[in-house]
């Protein structure tokens, strides 16, 4: 305790070792935005000391949830990950001086880096991160309490394979340390399940159900959904007996994994249901983009739409026919079938301890905003003819273009309405730049080319999102896109496989990256043991996965490195199967022979001299592939 | 030697800072090979509509021809030495732009309100609950595409978050793809404009992009000519089905129609010998109808502005807006080095090396991009003859049909496609710039027709590099890899060679 000796009146000093910087201008987050500084690379550009002072004062801004800073912090964290010890070392440090009503948003920044960035940062976390996190448990109100609770269920699933953020160990450790031994499914059905485990995760559940409704409004079955979890959050806090408890968790769990699997990388292997496999205990939904994750984050100035205009708790037998997902309603009926939840449905005491809704906009306040501009723009008159569109009324413009869009993104300049839903629209936007970022920091090396224009189809109907402007960029640049690519080389990766030496079927070997048991299978077809997920890498055996990431980021780091430091940032050319091994089917042009033999080409009156890589395909003379150009009738870059 | 040298580069580079009043802007014209690098230190500063962020290092080259304009009033630093530079204050076709941004604004959020069935205010606009679809005409050099993109930029950085759609129809100008290419793109934040190679912004690469503007996804359609005039019929054609796909879009998505269109057109449309009247307006009607443009702006030219009244100001409004004084006369090579930056540019992007001399900061920004990822890299594939069929349209050196005998007929049209014979010696392939084809949409064969190649989309564009007529192959440069085998291309009169 003594290490939170200042009481939290004294906000505005609790203490740095280092004096603010009399020069830095940001300070003030306050209620309105100001977007994160554009990371003064140059400043720190060989100094860790420099570094760590930035960072440090930097963090000691993090006094309340605020969405901003964070994300510039982690965006800061993303670009210096040479430095990944010192932003560990200053988190750290910031976490356990901060009063604990500050201490939830720091954890929010730890959880982001680690998830956005996890190579290096999730190591770097890991050392200290369970006795952090349950000192920080044990100091904090239950609010607080229940908020950590659901971000460590994210942390479950939150690797970027799906796995738990900081290995199994710390995961475990955590969970037993606040829910004692039922916190670990692992452990078995018959320890203990504490009402309050139950809570977090219906909490959590529910918490993904409304996100999900968010943007499908209309799904009936996602409400219905979202009724009976409120109905069992209900009966939990009204209290149930162990074994009910047990059962309603166990239910829980299978439908959430069930409910993410459709977006989830698919578990390798199926288990049945009661005690579920510890990697896939709680599934969160779009494992592969985890940014988007982060609604857990501060929304406090800007809620969130109400997901429905109430929830109200229904008897069972109005849902029933409304025929939602199966899942929960055969969770229901199960429930139902061994008496946990009476059969009409009304559990003892719901109404009086469910989750409190926060109240929130009126889901229309988009239209609303926009008839509020609309009339405002409307009073004035401006008539389309010769001489009237010469009559200087340049006020207007400035109002309309500067003036009420008065925070502005200092990345690209885009300017966003001063209201709730411009904010929004801001924090979208600072999103996009963030993936934008790390696509680009983990492109750098690679060969680009233009695309192929979209089809005629493509272009009729894909329609530019008009609320969250430019973040989409067509189908076939759309995130949904990258995400399936992504699940699709994860399957890949996953499929691989290395024969088990003959007499070596009953050694047990892990992989030197996850420390994990490599898991061996029989393979019928070829009558052979093997590892499945795995990779022989100069003697050692990977799991695929695992090696294809830190090739991935370790060639990263490594170009951004050498990019840094030449001030030429020449670009290295990187052999693009860098991170992506040999997948049997990778690309029907397999035949182009990369040459890389710059031809240097000048055009007169182009500005500079231009060194293009050309790449030379050569095609086979037989029209072998030929064959293969079904797959390509619709190239849309 | 060196020391003279050195002091002489740093002088280039010796920073100015000029102060704008309210109003007024900083115009600035590029040589081959010059760079520019303005900042913004105070105040808000656009260049044709798109903001500059305060305290980038906003980097020109490639020719660029362009003003800094303030509404209220700036300070900017300027790096390099431009081969023209001053301040002006005769900006009236901004204040023209910027209460046609206000109407237009009008049409939107009525049409908008009309769609979602609101009650719509009464109030002192006039202006119809159309969306503005907006066609621009002027002579050459009055700054018809600069007119636009304001327009468009404006739109984009509505607080309603538009996307209108941004037509090209000059096929000089190729817009986001080579010369020759009739385009449309929706534009979802403003253009930047960084060079003369981009003037509206650049097609979608796999590059990672910061702004949306440098990866539009636009429809392209293909003509082959820069020359207007060369074959008036297949641009009349092309510009209708450009036309046509621009409102299935919006029939599949009725609240994007509402932030309507603005369809940039050649200078031929506006002036030009008196024999070409007729197909100058005949090409007017085609992209009015094709369009439905119900605003039609005419910049500066007021005898066209008297005909356009008087042809079409019962059904649509004819606005003339003031040319404005920056507008910068070009000198005939200038397109031509234009066109091949365009094509060097669509296969390999955009590489901006400064200057010795030049200190950039890591924030410097080209058309709102880093400046490490600009460079695009093309393949080169070898096909044979048979793989790839290549027709052009109508015969090469075709008089017009009415130069013929009265009464006579042509056995070729046109418009009539021809498929070119590679393996002849002079069948002028050799650095042609192909276009290449969509498939066409699976369904029916008796739907295939012949003259089916007219309609379908571009794809991509492609350049025949070498051909080996004994080997029966040929190469062809291509901005990504791809089979080429069953695909179809048409070879206009561009050509283009890697110099």
């Amino acid at each position: 305790m003594s290490v939170y000796n200042q009481p939290p009146a004294q906000q505005h000093h609790y203490g740095y070792r280092q004096p603010m910087p009399p020069a830095h201008g940001h300070h003030g987050y306050g209620g309105g935005y100001r977007a994160p500084p554009p990371p003064a690379q140059h400043v720190y550009q060989s100094d860790p000391a420099a570094f760590r002072h930035v960072y440090s004062t930097r963090l000691a801004e993090l006094t309340m949830n605020s969405r901003p800073i964070i994300q510039g912090l982690s965006m800061l964290a993303q670009e210096q990950t040479r430095y990944s010890s010192i932003v560990a070392q200053c988190i750290e440090a910031h976490i356990r001086r901060i009063p604990p009503t500050m201490k939830l948003p720091a954890f929010y920044l730890l959880d982001a880096i680690s998830k956005n960035v996890y190579v290096p940062y999730a190591a770097e976390f890991t050392p200290f991160v369970v006795p952090l996190f349950l000192e920080t448990y044990d100091l904090v109100d239950n609010n607080t309490r229940s908020k950590m609770e659901e971000m460590l269920l994210t942390w479950r699933t939150g690797s970027p394979v799906g796995k738990e953020l900081f290995g199994i160990g710390p995961q475990v450790a955590i969970e037993r340390g606040i829910w004692g031994d039922g916190g670990n499914a692992a452990s078995g059905s018959s320890s203990r399940v504490t009402p309050n485990q139950v809570m977090s995760e219906l909490d959590f559940a529910i918490g993904q159900q409304e996100r999900t409704l968010q943007s499908r409004p209309h799904d009936v079955a996602m409400q219905n959904n979202l009724a009976i979890l409120h109905q069992l959050h209900a009966l939990v806090a009204a209290g149930v007996s162990q074994p009910e408890l047990k059962q309603i968790l166990n239910q829980l769990r299978t439908l959430m994994r069930n409910s993410a699997s459709t977006s989830a990388p698919p578990p390798i292997a199926a288990s049945p249901p009661p005690p579920p496999p510890p990697q896939h205990q709680a599934p969160y939904a779009q494992p592969q983009n985890h940014y988007w994750k982060q609604d857990l984050y501060p929304q406090q100035q800007i809620p969130h739409p109400a997901p429905m205009p109430a929830v109200k708790i229904e008897p069972a037998s109005a849902l029933l026919p409304a025929a939602g997902s199966p899942d929960i309603l055969s969770m229901l009926t199960n429930l139902v079938k061994s008496g946990v939840v009476s059969s009409n449905g009304t559990p003892i005491g719901a109404g009086s301890s469910s989750v409190q809704e926060i109240p929130d906009e009126k889901p229309d306040s988009d239209r609303l905003e926009s008839r509020a501009y609309r009339d405002s723009i409307l009073r004035h008159s401006v008539a389309l003819t010769t001489s009237d569109v010469t009559r200087p009324r340049n006020h207007l413009i400035i109002e309309c273009l500067y003036d009420t869009q008065s925070t502005q993104c200092k990345q690209c300049g885009q300017r966003f309405a001063d209201s709730p839903s411009g904010q929004k629209k801001l924090e979208k936007h600072l999103d996009m730049h963030f993936v934008q970022n790390r696509q680009a920091s983990q492109q750098t090396g690679r060969g680009h080319h233009r695309g192929w224009f979209i089809s005629l189809d493509d272009w009729i109907n894909d329609t530019v999102d008009v609320k969250g402007k430019g973040v989409d960029r067509g189908p076939a640049r759309g995130r949904a896109a990258e995400a399936a690519d992504q699940v699709k080389r994860n399957e890949e990766l996953r499929a691989m496989f290395v024969v088990v030496p003959p007499g070596d079927e009953a050694k047990s070997i892990r992989c030197p990256i996850c420390k994990e048991t490599l898991k061996s299978e029989f393979l019928e077809d070829d009558e052979e043991w093997v590892w499945k997920n795995a990779v022989k890498k100069d003697d050692t055996v990977y799991h695929a996965t695992c090696h294809s990431e830190a090739a991935a980021s370790a060639t990263t780091l490594v170009t951004r490195l050498i990019a840094d430091d030449s001030s030429s940032r020449s670009r290295s050319v990187t052999p693009e199967t860098n991170g992506r091994i040999a997948s049997p089917r990778s690309s029907p042009l397999k035949n182009i022979k990369s040459e890389s033999s710059s031809a240097a080409t000048l055009v007169p009156g182009s500005p500079s001299s231009l060194a293009g890589m050309k790449r030379k395909a050569e095609y086979d003379e037989d029209g072998a592939i030929r064959a293969e150009e079904a797959p390509l009738k619709k190239v849309a870059v | 030697m060196s020391d003279h040298m050195d002091v002489a580069d740093d002088a280039a580079f010796e920073p100015k800072v000029w102060d704008l009043g309210p109003e007024t802007e900083y115009r600035f014209e590029l040589d081959p090979g010059m760079c520019l690098v303005i900042v913004v230190l105070r105040g808000n500063a656009e260049i044709f509509g798109a903001e500059l962020v305060e305290g980038k290092q906003h980097v020109f080259a490639g020719e660029c021809k362009a003003a800094v304009y303030t509404w209220k009033g700036c300070s900017i630093e300027v790096t390099g030495r431009p081969s023209t530079e001053y301040t002006s204050d005769e900006t009236l076709p901004m204040t023209a732009y910027a209460n046609l941004h206000i109407a237009f604004e009008q049409m939107r959020v009525k049409a908008l309100a009309h769609l979602r069935g609101s009650p719509i205010p009464d109030g002192p606009s006039r202006v119809t609950s159309e969306s503005p679809r907006v066609l621009v005409l002027g002579p050459e050099n009055s700054g018809k595409t600069s007119a636009c993109k304001v327009l468009v930029n404006y739109a984009a950085r509505s607080r309603m978050g538009w996307v209108p759609v941004l037509v090209n129809t000059d096929p000089r100008e190729g817009g986001w793809a080579v010369p020759g290419a009739i385009t449309a793109a929706p534009v979802a934040a403003p253009i930047t404009t960084p060079s003369a190679s981009l003037p509206l912004g650049a097609a979608a690469s796999s590059a990672p992009t910061i702004n949306p503007s440098n990866a539009l996804l636009p429809l392209v359609y293909c003509y082959g000519h820069t020359d207007v005039q060369r074959n008036h019929l297949l641009l009349d054609r092309v510009i209708r089905n450009l036309g046509a796909s621009v409102g299935d879009r919006f029939e599949a998505n009725p609240e994007a129609r509402s932030s309507g269109v603005v369809v940039d057109t050649p200078s031929t449309f506006a002036a030009g010998p008196a024999n070409t009247a007729s197909v100058r307006s005949k090409l007017i009607r085609a992209c009015v109808d094709a369009f439905k443009i119900n605003v039609i702006l005419v910049i500066g030219h007021e005898k066209l502005n008297i005909e356009m009244q008087r042809t079409y100001g019962s059904q649509l409004t004819v606005v003339k807006i003031p040319k404005s004084g920056g507008v910068v006369e070009l000198d005939p090579s200038y397109r031509d080095r234009i066109l091949n930056m365009q094509l060097h540019t669509y296969f390999y992007g955009e590489s901006f090396t400064p200057p010795p001399g030049l200190k950039l900061r890591s924030n410097a920004v080209y058309g709102g991009e880093a400046l490490s990822d600009l460079v695009l890299s093309p393949a080169s594939t070898t096909v044979g003859f048979e793989e790839l069929a290549v027709w052009q349209i109508g015969e090469k050196s075709l008089a017009p049909s009415s130069a013929l005998p009265v009464g006579a007929t042509r056995t070729v049209s046109e418009m009539q496609p021809i498929l070119i014979d590679p393996s002849k010696p002079g069948s002028g392939l050799l650095n042609a710039v192909l276009a290449l084809l969509a498939l066409p949409a699976d369904g029916d064969e008796r739907e295939r027709y012949d003259e089916e190649v007219l309609d379908l989309g571009v794809v991509g564009f492609l350049v025949v590099t070498a051909i080996d007529i004994p080997r029966r192959k040929m190469t062809i440069l291509s901005p990504s890899p791809m089979v080429f085998a069953g695909r179809t291309a048409i070879r206009g009169s561009v050509e283009w060679q890697e110099q």
